[in-house]
């Protein structure tokens, strides 16, 4: 079993082009974490003695750094087990605390599933809610957004970075016109924490979303801002101990938020030349890909994106297809397996994109640890697969995968 | 002098004359209204939690942060919470009225 184990225990093979999926944790987050696991084990919330103080002052630093990189006060940050759990506490906390006179909740059609799922769920509740279209760049109408919320709104919640297409939306703006109608700005920023400037301060957010996974930190672990001057009240999810000034009951898992506090930490001092160094990677991986394919369109807004993200649409080439034939490439579509087909990718149907181009996209998200090599290597194997399903014929619009 | 309505946990109001100067706390100790204020005054604890009247909250100033903090760990929060020892009585406050939370959490106790 043990050997069995060992024996796997090694990389896939590839290039990993899928960052905004997950990271692999930086290795000195991981050195950062290990003695938390055995030597300084205790209870964080153990009082009484110097193990429990041990672990206490870790999470505290841990708090203190991750508060660091967004601007806040430490006791503004919860630690929760990740940004699903952290954007369920935020919609429906803020919604059901505050339901008797703000019964109303809006969010974006391109929002993460866990923010429209807590969304759905507060409709079910009989809260008024209301899902907004983006425009076809991906950014919401502030105009319609203005119109839309009012004083009986309690929370409005848009993400900071798009998952699939890579689009920043206009922060400061939405927070403005949330704080004029006294209504909390909600800020799912799992993709944006630690890979742009984030202040929560100056753009004005009251709740923002983090996760650890999403930038070189370990998996299970995320936090949410609660920002504490206006106080922003949340009804618990989770009932128990009172922990995280009784917003989220339960031990906190202290080498996660000590590895979550590194990540946070590296990504402060390194943020400005890792976005420079992504940012030509793409480049790289964009202008290689158009030299040798014609066909290629961009979704999303060409600019206001965040550095790491190209989503493509290979012209007549299905998606599935295209992934499928490049095994050693790992990248992904925004599409879903229901049981009865594949369905496109929701997102970008949002953006009112054709479904056969919406069929024909992939998302590339370079990361820390890629290479100019791994991404000439992507652009190689695209080129030769995109050009020999299309000789082939596997057009998106009849989805029949070539080898049939 | 300025009158104060207090809404007990069954819902029967209860109207008492308001000395100027004391607090919310201090004047339900004084008619026997079912208040607590374990730490009498001192902001270490939320047992005398108290939910103002909507058309009141907005009359009565900010809470301090320490108020907020004691306020998050208080049961039964609703949007216009306070604690009844940082509500002083003034002639403005003149026909204020706070309900009793329906639980009280008390960590001195």
């Amino acid at each position: 079993m043990a050997e069995h184990a060992t024996s796997k225990n090694r990389r896939p093979p590839g290039v990993y082009l899928d960052n905004q999926a997950t990271t692999p944790t930086d290795p000195r987050v991981v050195e950062a974490m290990l003695p938390f696991f055995t030597e300084r084990f205790g209870n964080p919330h153990s009082t009484a003695h110097a193990f429990g103080w041990d672990a206490e002052e870790a999470v505290e630093q841990a708090r203190g750094q991750l508060a660091a990189l967004i601007g806040a006060s430490p006791r503004e940050v919860i630690f929760t087990s990740g940004a699903t759990e952290s954007n369920n506490l935020a919609i429906k906390g803020a919604a059901r605390f505050h339901r008797e006179r703000r019964p109303h909740a809006v969010t974006l059609a391109s929002e993460h599933k866990c923010v429209l799922e807590s969304v759905e769920q507060l409709a079910r509740e009989g809260h008024r809610v209301d899902v907004l279209p983006v425009g076809a760049d991906g950014l919401v109408d502030l105009d319609l957004l203005a119109e839309t919320v009012t004083e009986e709104t309690a929370v409005v919640s848009v993400m900071a970075v798009n998952n699939e297409i890579g689009v920043i939306q206009p922060l400061a703006e939405i927070a403005a016109l949330c704080r004029d109608k006294g209504a909390y700005f909600h800020c799912d920023a799992a993709q944006a924490v630690g890979k742009m400037p984030l202040d929560v301060a100056a753009l004005g957010i009251d709740l923002l979303s983090i996760s650890g996974h999403k930038f070189y930190g370990p998996k299970g672990i995320g936090a949410l801002y609660v920002r504490r001057r206006p106080r922003v009240r949340l009804e618990a999810l989770i009932d128990g101990g009172g922990q995280e000034r009784g917003l989220r009951s339960g031990t906190l898992a202290t080498p996660l938020c000590v590895g979550l506090g590194a990540a946070a930490a590296i990504a402060a001092a390194e943020m400005e030349g890792e976005s420079a160094r992504i940012s030509a990677l793409k480049t790289r991986l964009l202008e290689g890909i158009r030299g040798r394919l014609s066909g290629v369109s961009l979704n999303g807004h060409a600019t206001q994106r965040i550095a790491g993200n190209l989503n493509l649409a290979f012209e007549g080439v299905d998606a599935e297809a295209l992934m499928r034939a490049m095994p050693g490439l790992a990248v992904s579509s925004g599409s879903a397996c229901t049981s009865a087909a594949v369905e496109p990718s929701y997102v970008l149907t949002a953006l009112g994109l054709p479904e056969a181009r919406a069929r024909s996209s992939i998302r590339l998200a370079v990361g820390r640890f890629n290479t100019e090599a791994e991404i000439d290597a992507a652009v190689a194997e695209l080129a030769a697969q995109v050009a020999r399903l299309r000789r082939e014929g596997s057009a998106a619009a009849d989805y029949s995968p070539v080898f049939q | 002098m300025p009158k104060l309505t207090f809404i007990e946990k069954d819902g029967n109001r209860k109207e008492v004359d308001a000395p100027l100067g004391l607090s919310v706390m201090e004047i339900a100790h004084r008619f026997d209204i079912d208040i607590e204020g374990a730490c009498e005054g001192s902001l270490a604890c939320a047992t005398c939690h108290v939910i103002v009247d909507e058309a009141w909250y907005g009359k009565l100033g900010e809470p301090s942060e320490d108020e907020e903090d004691m306020l998050d760990l208080a049961f039964g929060l609703a949007p216009t919470s306070r604690l009844g020892c940082q509500i002083v009585m003034t002639e403005d406050l003149d026909g204020l009225v706070v309900a009793l939370p329906k639980e009280v959490n008390n960590m001195l106790g």
